[in-house]
């Protein structure tokens, strides 16, 4: 598999970031090396079936939710003009910057026994028994709710730049064969924009798998609760670590499924002449009000409804939001987002421009692994981070007379950063990936004729045609580590907190009116981030 | 490139070089109003005070890999059975029980390694609409078990580290086999599957949900405080403390507290700070802002505490340094129970 004559700097610096992209993996799998307690045991006669039951319904429902509201949007505004569609097309999109944390806190805050809906009821209506028929969306339902309406952004933009690009040819076929609109949607529409829909699914299904705020916030029992009482509680991590494993596999199988499932369908019909723009449905009367109190909703629970709980106690507290540091928390925010997207974005143009380069199988069935990172949960991740370091420094640091390197990498930025590095990899490494095959290698090869070196290939005509996914991958970045909160709860450094590590030491001591100020600045930055690339996004 | 490793590796070692004058603490009891605590300490001292707040296993964790290399110097959390586990582990070095902490600190709430800062009691709430105060006469934490509380009882998770404790006193006063009868009987009674924090506990009670909320003394206070929105400052109103095992060995105590690392590269500073912890000036900051009781003796809890009661009987027969040694045990028995 490894031809030894194509080994050089490129293809040595490629396989170096992936194997770090590996560690955790490797470190998580040698676990099953490890004993373990007795709680492996007491959990297969207990909970362990309903573990995985509730990580399947979990699971289903998520997919189920923002599979239909995902597409059912993209497909409105691609297809259709009613009245404020051009609001919409970015405005849905904005539901990335509510991390599924801080929207389940409004939830709770909302609907629980006294809670904010009560207030409203109260307010309106005078003293009442109000409890007993407020909704209650806890539990799994809660759990269900958050984690879609703040994920389903990414089955709507991909499948939003499906549509976009679906080409006239196709839905013209469609009405020749005298198919209705709902057979067309059905039967050419959404087959053909399958890879986009599955590509969303699938970065939902990694983070609702891997998620652990949120379901531990509403006590759901998933595996991942598994992993963590194996960990806090029987202080197993080598269970935790072998639970961890298991969910990665069972990720792998899904996508091996899917890619299974699809075999060698070609989808993209070749778009330099079938592409036309497309005219869009004007819709009128309660066909455009329908269709426009569906986006609404959708924009008001993923979006509106977080900000206003937020606002609301921030406006009943306000003493929280002048009690913020915020100049601080914005230069901590801004440091991590600065260093890490610089670090994801060098690194992954160097893993894809050595792929290209060398022309390996094997380095791309390498670089396919780097997803690894987004499917292990984020304490997991960083945990296996830190024990690796330390083996590293106890077996093969210190036979080079070096005393130490945990302090570099543990509790400093740089470690924080490394950490980051390893969760958004496949983020960056794909964004790139997909800029990069729309450049053709003949390309390349005329700018070698010119007589470039690859260098200045990479320098004069890879990089100016990648301008617009870098900046976008930036931007995808940043939004991430804003919300991201296990990570650097673990790595971070003495003295140093974000808006996100603030906001859950104040939900953590049961003040979430505390908690709204920074979810409120949270939210704030990831949203204008969103709408200066919505422009991107939405063309792409 | 050899360079440039070398300016980035000078530039963190710089940083982690540890300033003489300071204590550094992993803290899992994340107030914000330790941390205006900790200033003032820095003012009085002129010895600064880095905190890193997070999940007790990954600050647990963090320290155990750093080994020797680890500038921790305290270690400060909200439950004795951690305190008690990570000492298990030899992770603390002797030193925490200064002369001075000594005299503060009842013999009950410290140990040679670790020492408690701030008490709060796991007590039963009721609701004086539907439950007389004389059914409750007697009531003890086994008495929960009793079938007449069926579909009467609310409590969090057991994975809740504050049920965990609660539940090691009983094993470590009643064994684990018989524990293990009485976690069967609570689930049997319990009004709902466990969910939500104390606090939501506490509001089924006064919702009507339940009858019978286990949760920690603080949580009444605080919505009682008017933190929470007027809302459930009202609704707070609609419950009752209980302090249970009165007329036995006392109502179940744990503590906030703090065990200084073993490999502290400012241990004197580190028990200076334990000290202050533990003065008059700094008890008062604590329980005015988190409403848990004094460790020290003359410093009066904050008013809405003291509405709750003081004059009950504590469990100091159970000490609180056995809570960590039966902590998995107490796990096993709820899940084995199935408590959610």
């Amino acid at each position: 598999m490894i031809n030894f004559k194509k080994i050089n700097i490129w293809y040595f610096s490629t396989f170096f970031i992936s194997a770090i992209v590996a560690i955790p993996i490797l470190t998580v799998f040698s676990s099953f090396f490890e004993t373990t307690s007795n709680y492996s045991l007491i959990l297969k006669d207990t909970f362990l079936y309903e573990y995985i039951f509730n990580s399947i319904v979990l699971l289903s429902g998520v997919l189920f939710v923002t599979f239909f509201i995902g597409v059912g949007c993209a497909y409105v505004v691609s297809f259709y003009k009613f009245p404020g569609v051009n609001f919409f097309k970015w405005a849905l999109i904005l539901s990335f910057a509510v991390p599924a944390y801080i929207y389940a806190y409004s939830l709770t805050a909302f609907f629980e026994n006294y809670g904010t809906a009560f207030s409203i009821f109260k307010f309106f209506f005078g003293e009442g028994d109000y409890n007993s028929f407020i909704p209650k969306f806890d539990g799994m339902l809660g759990a269900i709710i958050s984690i879609s309406f703040s994920l389903f952004g990414y089955v709507y933009v991909l499948s939003r730049a499906s549509f976009h690009y679906q080409s006239q040819n196709l839905i013209e076929l469609g009405k020749n064969l005298g198919f209705s609109k709902k057979k067309s949607f059905f039967k050419i529409i959404l087959p053909s924009a399958r890879p986009a829909i599955v590509a969303g699914l699938s970065l939902v299904a990694m983070e609702t798998l891997s998620d652990f705020g949120s379901v531990s916030f509403f006590g759901v029992s998933t595996l991942t609760t598994g992993i963590y009482n194996a960990w806090t509680s029987f202080d197993d991590l080598t269970l935790a670590n072998r639970l961890s494993f298991f969910l990665l596999i069972f990720i792998l199988c899904l996508f091996i499924l899917e890619n299974f499932s699809r075999k060698k369908a070609q989808y993209h019909s070749p778009s330099k002449d079938g592409f036309k723009s497309r005219s869009l449905i004007q819709l009128t009367g309660y066909k455009a009000l329908f269709v426009f109190t569906f986006c609404f909703l959708i924009f008001f629970i993923s979006f509106l409804f977080p900000i206003l709980q937020m606002l609301y106690w921030t406006v009943i507290f306000p003493k929280h939001l002048f009690d913020l540091n915020i100049f601080d928390l914005l230069k901590n925010t801004v440091l991590l987002v600065f260093l890490s997207c610089l670090v994801l974005i060098f690194l992954a143009f160097v893993s894809n421009y050595g792929s290209r380069v060398s022309k390996s199988k094997f380095l791309e069935i390498l670089t396919t692994f780097s997803v690894s990172g987004y499917a292990i949960p984020g304490v997991i991740l960083a945990v296996a981070f830190i024990s690796f370091i330390s083996w590293f420094d106890n077996n093969v640091v210190s036979l080079l007379f070096i005393k130490t390197i945990k302090p570099i990498f543990i509790g400093s930025i740089l470690g924080l950063v490394f950490v980051y590095f390893i969760r958004f990899y496949s983020l960056a490494c794909n964004g790139i990936k997909s800029g990069y095959l729309k450049i053709n290698y003949s390309i390349d090869e005329s700018s070698y004729l010119l007589g470039y070196s690859k260098f200045k290939t990479f320098t004069n005509i890879h990089l100016p045609y990648l301008k617009n996914s870098v900046f976008l991958i930036g931007i995808l970045i940043a939004i991430e580590i804003i919300k991201e909160l296990p990570i650097t709860l673990i790595m971070r450094p003495f003295n140093f907190e974000t808006f996100a590590t603030t906001a859950y030491i104040f939900a953590s001591q049961d003040l979430l009116e505390a908690a709204a100020a920074p979810s409120l600045f949270l939210i704030a930055i990831s949203s204008a981030f969103i709408l200066i690339t919505s422009r991107y996004i939405l063309k792409d | 490139m050899r360079k440039i490793l070398l300016t980035i590796c000078a530039f963190f070692t710089f940083f982690s070089i540890s300033n003489a004058n300071e204590v550094n603490i992993f803290s899992a009891r994340h107030y914000d109003s330790d941390i205006q605590l900790y200033e003032k300490f820095t003012k009085k001292t002129g010895i600064k005070v880095n905190v890193v707040s997070g999940k007790d296993k990954a600050l647990q964790k963090r320290i155990t890999e750093e080994g020797k290399d680890c500038i921790a110097d305290l270690y400060i959390t909200a439950d004795a059975g951690r305190l008690g586990a990570f000492q298990a582990k030899g992770m603390f070095q002797r030193g925490a029980s200064s002369k001075a902490v000594k005299a503060a600190v009842p013999k009950n709430f410290r140990t040679a390694y670790w020492t408690g800062i701030a008490k709060r009691a796991r007590i039963i709430y009721y609701s004086p609409e539907r439950i007389n105060a004389s059914d409750l006469q007697g009531m003890t934490y086994e008495g929960l078990a009793d079938p007449k509380w069926k579909g009467k009882v609310v409590i969090r998770k057991s994975n809740n580290v504050y049920n965990q404790s609660l539940v090691a006193s009983l094993i470590a006063n009643n064994g684990k086999k018989a524990t293990a009868e009485w976690a069967k009987g609570v689930v049997a009674n319990m009004a709902r599957d466990s969910k939500g924090n104390d606090r939501a506990q506490i509001l089924a009670v006064a919702a009507g949900e339940a009858d019978l909320a286990v949760a920690n003394t603080y949580y009444l206070a605080l919505m009682l405080s008017g933190k929470k929105g007027a809302e459930q400052q009202a609704a707070a109103k609609k419950v009752k403390p209980f302090f249970p095992n009165q007329d036995g060995r006392g109502t179940h105590m744990n503590i906030s507290g703090g065990g200084i690392l073993k490999y502290a590269p400012n241990k004197a500073n580190a028990i200076k700070l334990l000290e202050f912890l533990l003065t008059k000036e700094a008890q008062e900051h604590i329980v005015n802002n988190t409403f848990e009781y004094p460790m020290i003796e003359g410093v009066e809890p904050h008013k809405l505490v003291v509405q709750m009661g003081l004059g009950f009987k504590q469990d100091l027969k159970t000490k609180v340094s056995s809570y960590g040694k039966k902590q998995a045990d107490a796990l096993e028995v709820m899940l084995a129970a199935k408590w959610k």
